[in-house]
């Protein structure tokens, strides 16, 4: 009697474990990325006050970095401004309305992981600031990531940092263009692919997104290429330089294509 | 140590891994955990359901609240759990009758206790890496992360562990 409970104990003991493993590996593949965050939205609200927090703390003793890289950017930003002014003033003399084809939404980092095979940030912009899931996320150093879900004040940010995301290059000179993704293993360490051999590169080089997605807006600099490597005899694997610095992210811009809609409605007629 | 300051020290050590997952970044080769350390907690004498159960708790718990991706430490959970009992009576008492609960440095002695806590964080790490990793970093990357993760696992396991025995 005894051993035929203790077989029957075993072999449920087998049993809860390959329903256990099997449970946990479908989490896995799932990714459940917005799952997890819809399911977890209260404890999300008190980690996300937490962080905020202790973001705060963090970006007092940034300042001086954050204030230099702003005035850099305010500086090149106000030069643009000018060039557009002038712009807006012949485009106005023809009485053409011009609408911009991205929108901008600054947004401050409340949580970044920048030591994961998967990392992630949270931003303190959610639904009731405009902010949809699919938008881009750039800083003028750089693609920083995809919005996930968000919540009415936060949105959950995959971070160019995960093995998962890509984001489509091109080179300066050449506009040859090719996926980039991160190594997994330097925050700083990004690799572009397919780059067709007789495109000439040299270590220095400004790689720059493409803006053939309906995420991201062209010309924005990503990285400087390291050095080149020929893969198969067909292709050229360019080791990329980070430009943004993803350990002292604080302000970032949420990007909305105002035209995504009509350009997926035409992909899609076309297939 | 009774039942009730067991679950509380556990709770601390549980604590102290979100902090450790969020707050301390050794960078992208070494991951400090202390789930295998969680796991040779868990009293002896529960059955291999309470004690797979109890694992995938904790792993799926982790997951979670550290925003890592879920499953990953509920999957190495329950791997390392499994075989856990199996490996205290191969590696530090095969005596059937002993009557150890929750076994400390200072009680099954601390060259065995350190041979049971390694085995156990090898298999949890030989089953995060690999899920974390394969198929898309090189052997390597892998390599590394999985025996600096481990070495630094079980050195840190074993720190919390010493103060522990020597309590009265």
């Amino acid at each position: 009697m005894r051993s035929r409970y203790g077989l029957l104990s075993s072999l449920t003991a087998v049993v809860l474990f390959i329903l256990l493993e099997t449970c946990a590996i479908l989490l896995v593949a799932r990714g459940g990325v917005v799952q997890r965050f819809k399911v977890m939205g209260a404890v999300r609200s008190v980690e996300s006050w937490f962080w905020e927090r202790t973001g705060r703390i963090r970006y007092y003793f940034n300042f001086r970095t954050e204030n230099d890289r702003l005035t850099a950017e305010n500086l090149q930003l106000r030069q643009q401004l000018s060039r557009f002014a002038a712009v807006q003033r012949a485009l106005d003399s023809m009485e053409v309305v011009v609408e911009p084809e991205f929108t901008y939404f600054g947004a401050t980092v409340v949580r970044n992981s920048v030591d994961r095979q998967h990392n992630f940030l949270v931003l303190d912009r959610g639904s009731d600031d405009g902010v949809e899931a699919g938008m881009g996320v750039v800083t003028s150093r750089g693609v920083v990531g995809i919005v996930s879900a968000v919540s009415r004040h936060y949105s959950y940010v995959i971070s160019l940092l995960n093995t998962e995301q890509s984001v489509s290059a091109k080179l300066a000179g050449s506009g040859a263009f090719g996926p980039m993704t991160w190594t997994g293993v330097s925050p700083k360490g990004a690799v572009l692919r397919e780059i067709p051999v007789h495109i000439q590169t040299a270590p220095g080089d400004t790689v720059y997104s493409s803006g053939f997605s309906t995420i991201y807006p062209p010309d924005i600099p990503l990285g400087t290429i390291e050095k080149s490597t020929i893969r198969q005899g067909s292709s050229q694997e360019l080791t990329v330089s980070l430009l943004e610095d993803f350990r002292s992210l604080h302000n970032v811009y949420i990007v909305k294509n105002n035209r995504r809609q009509e350009l997926e409605e035409l992909y899609e007629q076309a297939q | 140590m009774n039942r009730l300051s067991n679950i509380f020290y556990c709770t601390l050590v549980f604590l102290l891994q979100l902090v450790l997952t969020d707050y301390v970044h050794l960078g992208p080769y070494v991951f400090l955990c202390l789930v295998p350390y969680l796991l040779i907690n868990i009293p002896l004498s529960r059955s291999p359901h309470v004690v797979m159960l109890t694992a995938f708790a904790i792993g799926l718990g982790l997951d979670v609240l550290s925003d890592g991706v879920p499953g990953l430490n509920a999957f190495a959970a329950v791997l390392a759990a499994a075989p856990c009992k199996f490996l205290y009576r191969r590696l530090v008492n095969s005596d059937r009758q002993d009557k150890t609960e929750i076994p400390l440095p200072g009680e099954v002695g601390f060259l065995k206790y350190a041979k049971y806590l390694s085995a156990v964080t090898l298999v949890y790490m030989a089953a995060y890496v690999a899920l974390d990793c394969i198929s898309f970093r090189p052997v390597s990357f892998i390599l590394i992360k999985f025996a600096a993760s481990a070495a630094a696992s079980i050195a840190l396991a074993l720190l919390l562990a010493i103060p522990r025995s020597n309590r009265p």
